[in-house]
């Protein structure tokens, strides 16, 4: 092969080579693209508080509320919602409290995550208060109390009457310190 | 006619490396086509021994020979061996073997470049393999590796991402090396859009590969640094999101399908009008296909994602977008019925697997238009159907394309014919047994029986038995592949220089076996389409 034949080669290897390149940093930038979009579109924002509803107030419908939480397997906390079972109306301004303890003998930091039960209610409930906005930490064996405050959006379709409220916690990792 | 026969030079006469230093050393395009044509074959068998482990496991319900930890590495890495070590490294294989036969080249662009390529595949291979043998064993999250499994498992993980970081180097620079040698080294008169499919093909699919492995490259990275470096890219609670994996992992997964399926198409159009004695009907409508399957490619990843909870208009989006694809490869599929109509067929082996290849890959085609509608696909997803659509797609198709490609161009290859007999047994006992492994699947899943899960409810029992019977035989029936080279290479009928009437591409001009300094000095060349010779002056072996 010519050795100009060579070069032209070469010039048409980097431009290559750098289209491979951009695309191992255009997979980073979708980490903050996906975030762009996520929060232009509010899918995902279940960590920020709602506003009240319009009608809050105007008691509604009945229906029945039941507190869960999970923690999985292996992580060492205690979690438990001071109310298992709540009738509420519509409209209602309700307050209930979970105790989550720290069973380690290390500091740790903790985020808890909704989840709803059926998942159609959960843009119903409508949460102005929670725990779960922001990362808690805990020092070891250390007990703390939070409330939830929520309404349920009058507007929720009528053929949702029982509602599960279940909080996973997880361990937030790098943060606690061993 | 164009008859140059480059009497002077015996094939095999100097230049040729011989022993282990040979192959180590291999430059020459041929050699290294070789190299990844045995190593896909060695990787089609291994992921073939996990397959059958998985059948063996899936022909009762309950737990019979492996526990579901292990049950869950041989899913895995049957998937990650079979894509990454046996369908991908051997369409490079064949690219290397005939690009440059087929469009006058001397070599690839890069010799010693190639040489790398292929020289990292064995090493991220035995990576592979050795990670069932560390504490925790092999990578067991799926051959998708999803987060937050992948974030979670043992020093198996590590291997694998570090094997896939390797493999995707390795195929990066394979696809530069084909398409500056297929942009800056056709000969004379072999212009772009004459060139044949099979060129076409692999040029659209390079692309595609550069395009899209570094992104996978850039996922298991950051999987990486979540396991060893306190990040949290896919960790919840860390303010990360295991569902951002799915979007990058299969902003890479869904191009890499088509990498699996384009240079498939690429060989469907060289076998179907060489047996049909005609030419490809509508090539130019065939380049713009090919070229729109690749573009669509990009914007249809989250198909696989219907069920995470993605809004309605997305899935909207994506569904249609889905089903949108299906009308490039429908043209593709009416081409080659096109080209069959009214030719002068015979049916060697070569294009038995070719017509094979359209009728299966047909229903794989369909059975994925079926999962594209979200609605559906929701039931569906993760289900033995989807199992069922996508070996459709890559047994009866990509795999059957790679044994039409290798009987037809054996001759050129080797100088010796393969045994048509046995060519004839081995495509009608793999059709018969892939449709007993396979149709099945498509009733599994729509009964509900979900997928990668070593232990079942019962009522699923009789279509596994099935689908466990026909894989066992299916995979001895490759031994006869096997056997069929092994004795051909050796003791097989000299070949001639065109072994098929109706072959008219470039790589037919030339001496059988195909001379080891093919073009070294490039030819001129009068081409119609799909790269048909119509006459060539010069060109020089050695
Ligand atoms: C008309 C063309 C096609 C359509 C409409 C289509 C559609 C789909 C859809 C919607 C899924 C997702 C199913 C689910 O996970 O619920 C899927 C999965 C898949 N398809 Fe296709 N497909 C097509 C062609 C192909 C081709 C040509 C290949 C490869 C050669 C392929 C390989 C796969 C694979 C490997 C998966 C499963 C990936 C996994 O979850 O592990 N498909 N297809
Ligand atoms: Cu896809």
């Amino acid at each position: 092969m010519e050795s100009s034949q060579h070069s032209v080669n070469l010039v048409l290897l980097k431009k290559l080579a750098i289209i491979a390149l951009v695309m191992f940093g255009f997979a980073w930038a979708l980490v903050p693209m996906y975030r762009v979009i996520c929060e232009a579109t509010g899918l995902n924002q279940i960590a920020v508080a709602d506003a009240a509803p319009m009608q809050a107030g105007a008691a509604g419908a009945q229906i029945e509320m039941t507190f869960d939480s999970m923690v999985q397997a292996g992580l060492p906390w205690r979690v438990r919602p001071l109310t298992s079972h709540l009738k509420v109306k519509t409209g209602e301004f309700i307050r209930v409290d979970y105790e989550i303890t720290n069973a380690s003998d290390r500091r740790m930091v903790g985020q808890a995550v909704p989840r709803y039960l059926p998942a159609a209610a959960g843009e119903y409930v409508k949460k102005l208060d929670c725990f779960c906005f922001k990362q808690q930490s805990f020092e070891p064996g250390q007990t703390k109390r939070f409330p939830v405050v929520f309404v349920v959006d009058p507007k929720m379709p009528r053929d949702i009457s029982t509602i599960t409220l279940a909080y996973s916690i997880f361990e937030v990792p790098g943060q606690g310190g061993l | 006619m164009a008859t140059v026969t480059d009497t002077q030079h015996a094939p095999h006469s100097h230049g040729k490396p011989s022993g282990l230093s040979r192959w180590l050393t291999a430059t020459n395009h041929k050699d290294i086509g070789t190299l990844y044509l045995w190593f896909s074959f060695a990787m089609f068998l291994s992921g073939g021994v996990m397959a059958l482990c998985i059948r063996a496991e899936l022909f009762h319900p309950g737990l019979q020979f492996f526990q579901p930890e292990l049950f869950n590495q041989f899913t895995t890495l049957h998937g990650l061996i079979m894509v990454f070590g046996a369908i991908m490294p051997a369409f490079t294989g064949l690219a290397n073997w005939l690009l440059p036969l087929m469009i006058g080249a001397p070599d690839m662009a890069f010799a010693r470049m190639n040489n790398w390529s292929f020289w990292l595949l064995p090493p991220a291979a035995l990576l592979l393999l050795a990670s069932f043998a560390v504490p925790g064993g092999a990578a067991a999250a799926g051959w998708t590796l999803y987060a937050p499994l992948s974030t979670q498992m043992g020093m198996g993980m590590d291997m694998t991402i570090f094997a896939i970081h390797i493999m995707g180097i390795s195929s990066i620079m394979g696809s530069i090396n084909i398409i500056v040698t297929i942009l800056n080294l056709r000969a004379p008169g072999m212009t772009l859009m004459k060139m044949p499919m099979f060129a076409w093909a692999t040029l659209i699919t390079a692309y595609l590969i550069i395009a899209v492995m570094p992104v996978l490259a850039g996922a298991v990275t950051m999987v990486l640094t979540d396991r060893h470096f306190g990040t949290h890219f896919f960790n919840a609670a860390g303010g990360g999101d295991p569902i951002l994996y799915q979007h990058v992992f299969w902003f890479f997964g869904h191009p890499e399908v088509y990498i699996m399926a384009l240079p498939a198409f690429g060989i469907i159009s060289h076998v179907i009008p060489t047996f049909a004695r005609k030419p490809l009907f509508g090539y130019t409508s065939m380049v713009y296909a090919t070229s729109s399957i690749g573009i669509l490619s990009f914007m249809v990843w989250a198909h696989h994602m219907f069920a995470t909870g993605m809004p309605a208009t997305a899935q909207l989006f994506f569904m249609y977008a889905t089903m949108l694809i299906a009308v490039p490869t429908g043209v593709k599929v009416f081409n080659w019925i096109a080209t069959m109509w009214e030719g002068s067929m015979t049916f060697e082996t070569p294009m038995l697997f070719a017509i094979g290849f359209i009728m299966l890959f047909t229903i794989g085609g369909l059975s994925g238009v079926t999962l594209s509608v979200a609605a559906v696909d929701i039931a569906l997803h993760a289900s033995y159907y989807v199992v069922a659509h996508f070996h459709y797609v890559l047994v009866a198709g990509a795999l059957f394309s790679l044994f039409a490609a290798i009987y037809y161009w054996f001759p050129k290859m080797t100088g010796k014919m393969y045994n048509e007999r046995l060519g004839k047994v081995h495509f009608w006992w793999s059709l018969i047994w892939f449709n007993v492994t396979f149709f099945p699947m498509h009733f599994l899943g729509l009964a509900g029986m979900p997928r990668r899960i070593p232990d079942y409810a019962l009522q699923f029992t009789t279509f596994n038995e099935i689908a466990s019977v026909g894989a066992f035989f299916f995979g001895l029936g490759q031994l006869i592949f096997l056997y069929n080279m092994l004795v051909s290479i050796r003791r097989g009928e000299p070949a001639p220089q065109k072994p098929w009437e109706g072959a008219d591409t470039l790589e037919w001009q030339i001496p059988t076996p195909a001379p080891y300094h093919s073009f070294a000095e490039a030819p001129e060349l009068e081409v119609a389409e799909n790269g048909a010779i119509r006459a060539m002056k010069g060109g020089k072996h050695h």
